[in-house]
């Protein structure tokens, strides 16, 4: 189930908000731990299995660890077959097809692809389950004795199928103890509009946008002006949409009584490639930092092993995107990029005029984008030279075209920015009073128009 | 925030939530949707197989979707809300002012020629001459009224090329309809010729046929008092979704005065008539010309001369009314669900001359013209 469905708004959430609650305090994560299974079986039932496996193996990785604390070797050995489940489990899933494929395009291999579709949020929960045995080994994390405890963090909806990656220690005391108050309730309701609003009526509209020019951009009727404006489209898209669902979760696991950590700090302000990443995906980039480029040995062991480093965990960070190469190719991008600006563009961007950063931030990710979001790395290419002048620079489309989108590109960019917010801030605790329900009233109901829209399947008797 | 206020926020949250749960519940189920033409999902049957292959979950999705309170409205309200953001593109509909314009997408060139290249066949495989009409859709026609700079396949382009067919003789409906572009040839809300439109292309198809000098002038033809029927919204109006259009009206000229229809809806001949009413109490309100779409229609008239074989869509239904008053016989027959060959066809029922008579969108992406070749 995705939270932006109708099914998920008028019949999931309220049925769960009203069993969560009516249960006391004690049965709270038991429910959370049922209602999630349910979230999780509605898509594909059978990958239910998958989640109570992961779930029986993490806890028992964990408990074990923490058993046999005394015997280091055995603790680490038990810490090391929880990672190798949880990639195997991950490696299996979401990179055979793509292994396999590209194996037996080596002579005398020939690897079966199997076509099994992705178990959603496969990526997210080993990442977490990952990370935890790891804590209790580092004694950054208590062990979980109880195992519906431990189930309701794994399970968990709000942040299951598409973040944030949220690490057992940063939930390990609610888990054991939360408060559930009206004001908690409130703000998370208020939080979760605002990102339905993000994802269904932003990301989504201007979604089609990028639809539209990536066809275009096949039918060879793409020019320059088009192809910067599908890239628009679809870092707008991606953005609205990811951090969204973002704000979604935080705001459902503030319902519960939990506090997810920030996942997007309005990255297209930011003025070096750098920065961005620091903004972007943050609980993504901040498990890399703390489970992998720290434990390689980070940036202390001079410059051919920082190098390293960083071309490791960004191979990583863009193959965990998807198996495709162009992921692969992307996080390559950004490594390329986050090294320049660590040896060679440092001087200059300090002198550089704020404006002009921040512009060549843009292009580099939006550019990074079309790496992204087209697959096929001919296609890619194709693409991405009409961008840079290697076609017509402008037709009549095109004009079109900003016609149809000038305002959403407006509010898009609007947006991005820390001006609504700031402007929110200084209104008089009494408009602010008045205005919050009035625009929460608008994004539940333009929101619930588009989505219905969505289902609107009419038969035309295109049958001429 | 204080107490009280959280709890109004919460409540406020709940009872939009909820509230719209409640109305679902409550609300009784339709069968029907007259605005989207199509039966609607219904409350699934729960089956412990259908559960785990995921099925049963698909179908409570589309059941919740299709059965969700105010449907139309919600939807109505989308189409406002894109208006205001200065989209002029719905679902593949332009919406041009009060008119709706449907775009006609690039097609796949390899199913273009081979179309033409049926034709080209069956025109081999008869004695009677072969005639190639091809309608051009409003995207053509009213290419002005189209938002500055919206794509649109070049039709006429396409057109020009078709007439220079070998083989076929061309009716020129391009020029014909161009000249009236400035009339009501086309329906605001739906995809088809208006009656006025068919005319034209009734008195250009005439001309090609080598029978000029018989064309009613418009007075004529228009043998009823009109009796219209108005409140008709066409499937520009459910594809697009936008509702607030005034709706269209449709005329019918000829009279039924003289003629018999048959038609063939399930392999046995009926008598039917130049217009089945019953549409007009639905939707589907063109269906009224000929009872809509059906393998095969044959049109007699005893003071006419001639036998002339339509392979038809749906365009032809509404022009087939005026040509019947000059052919002893006006067959009708559709590909798409009549499965025999053409030519044997023609030349079992003593066919004088073949019209293929297609409107461009469908021309361009129908698979069953293949059949032509036979």
């Amino acid at each position: 189930m995705i939270f932006s469905s109708l099914t998920f708004l008028f019949a999931y959430l309220p049925l769960v908000l009203a069993v969560y609650f009516l249960v006391p305090l004690w049965a709270r994560n038991g429910v959370l731990l049922l209602v999630s299974l349910v979230f999780y079986g509605w898509g594909e039932p059978v990958y239910i299995s998958i989640m109570v496996l992961s779930t029986l193996i993490d806890y028992t990785h964990g408990m074990l660890v923490e058993r046999f604390r005394q015997r280091d070797r055995l603790a680490r050995w038990f810490v090391g077959q929880s990672v190798v489940f949880n990639l195997a489990l991950l490696g299996f899933f979401k990179y055979w097809d793509f292994l396999a494929s590209n194996l037996s395009l080596l002579p005398g291999v020939s690897l079966p692809q199997l076509g099994i579709p992705l178990p959603i949020g496969i990526s997210f929960f080993t990442f977490q389950t990952m990370s935890y045995t790891i804590d209790v080994y580092r004694r950054d994390a208590p062990v979980q004795r109880n195992l519906v405890s431990f189930g309701a963090y794994v399970t968990m909806f709000p942040q299951l199928i598409a973040g944030p990656v949220v690490q057992y220690k940063a939930v390990a005391a609610e888990l054991a103890c939360r408060r559930n108050t009206a004001e908690d309730f409130a703000l998370g309701a208020r939080r979760f509009t605002v990102g339905l609003a993000k994802k269904v009526l932003l990301a989504n509209s201007i979604g089609a946008l990028w639809d539209a020019q990536l066809a275009a951009g096949e039918a060879g009727t793409l020019t320059a002006a088009g192809g910067w404006l599908g890239l628009l489209a679809f870092g707008f898209q991606i953005y609205f949409d990811f951090s969204g669902y973002s704000d979604m979760a935080i705001g459902l696991g503030r319902i519960f009584g939990f506090r997810f950590g920030e996942n997007f700090d309005h990255p297209y302000l930011s003025v070096s490639v750098t920065e961005f990443w620091r903004r972007w995906h943050m609980s993504l980039t901040g498990w890399f930092r703390e489970y992998l480029y720290i434990p390689l040995g980070g940036n202390r062991g001079g410059t051919v092993k920082t190098l390293r480093n960083i071309l490791i965990v960004w191979f990583c960070t863009g193959f965990w995107h998807g198996a495709s190469w162009n992921f692969v190719l992307w996080g390559m991008y950004f490594a390329a990029w986050l090294i320049l600006e660590k040896y060679v563009l440092r001087e200059t961007l300090s002198k550089t005029p704020v404006l002009i950063k921040h512009l060549y931030t843009l292009a580099v990710v939006f550019a990074g984008w079309g790496i992204f979001a087209v697959e096929d790395l001919s296609m890619c290419g194709e693409y991405l030279s009409v961008c840079f002048g290697g076609g017509r620079l402008w037709s009549a489309a095109d004009g079109y075209t900003l016609r149809c989108y000038g305002l959403t590109f407006l509010i898009l960019i609007l947006a991005s920015t820390t001006l609504g917010q700031r402007g929110w801030q200084r209104l008089p605790a009494r408009v602010e009073k008045l205005l919050t329900p009035v625009l929460m009233g608008l994004g539940l109901v333009l929101s619930t128009a588009y989505l219905v829209d969505g289902s609107y399947n009419p038969f035309l008797y295109f049958r001429f | 925030m204080t107490r009280g206020y959280s709890r109004f926020l919460t409540a406020f949250f709940c009872i939009f939530l909820g509230g719209l749960l409640v109305w679902h519940l409550l609300l009784p189920d339709r069968t029907q949707s007259e605005t989207e033409n199509r039966t609607l999902a219904q409350r699934p049957e729960f089956s412990w197989s259908a559960l785990a292959d995921g099925s049963y979950t698909k179908a409570v999705e589309s059941y919740f979707a299709d059965q969700f309170p105010l449907r139309d409205e919600w939807t109505g309200l989308k189409a406002r809300t894109e208006q205001l953001l200065g989209k002029r593109e719905f679902n593949g509909v332009y919406l041009c002012g009060s008119t709706l314009i449907a775009k006609v997408n690039t097609p796949d060139t390899a199913v273009v020629e081979k179309n033409l290249d049926s034709v080209r066949r069956l025109a081999e495989r008869t004695e009677a001459p072969v005639y190639l009409a091809l309608i051009p859709s409003a995207a053509e026609i009213w290419g002005e009224k189209l938002p500055a700079g919206a794509e649109s396949w070049d039709q006429a382009e396409f057109i020009a090329k078709a007439l220079e067919l070998e083989g076929a003789e061309s009716v020129d409906l391009l020029t014909a309809l161009r000249a009236h572009a400035g009339e009501e040839i086309f329906y605001r809300t739906d995809h088809h010729w208006s009656t006025l439109g068919a005319y034209y292309g009734y008195a250009a198809l005439m001309e090609a046929l080598g029978r000029g000098e018989e064309v009613l002038g418009p007075e004529a033809a228009k043998e009823r008092d009109l009796p219209v029927s108005n409140g008709f919204q066409g499937t520009l109006y459910s594809q697009s979704g936008i509702h607030w259009l005034e709706p269209d009206s449709i005329e019918f000229w000829v009279e039924d005065r003289g003629l018999s229809v048959t038609s063939w809806r399930d392999g046995t001949p009926e008598e039917t008539g130049l217009y089945d009413n019953d549409y007009l109490g639905e939707k589907d309100k063109y269906s009224t010309f000929l009872g809509g779409n059906q393998p095969l229609c044959v049109i007699r008239n005893g003071e006419g001369t001639g036998k002339l074989l339509l392979i038809r869509d749906s365009y032809a239904d509404s022009l087939a009314p005026f040509l019947a008053r000059h052919f002893e016989e006006v067959h009708l027959l559709d590909l798409r669900y009549y499965r025999g060959a053409a030519s044997a066809y023609a030349a079992e029922n003593g066919i004088g001359q073949i019209v293929v008579l297609q409107s461009v969108p469908n021309f361009i992406t129908d698979q069953n013209l293949a059949l032509l070749g036979r």
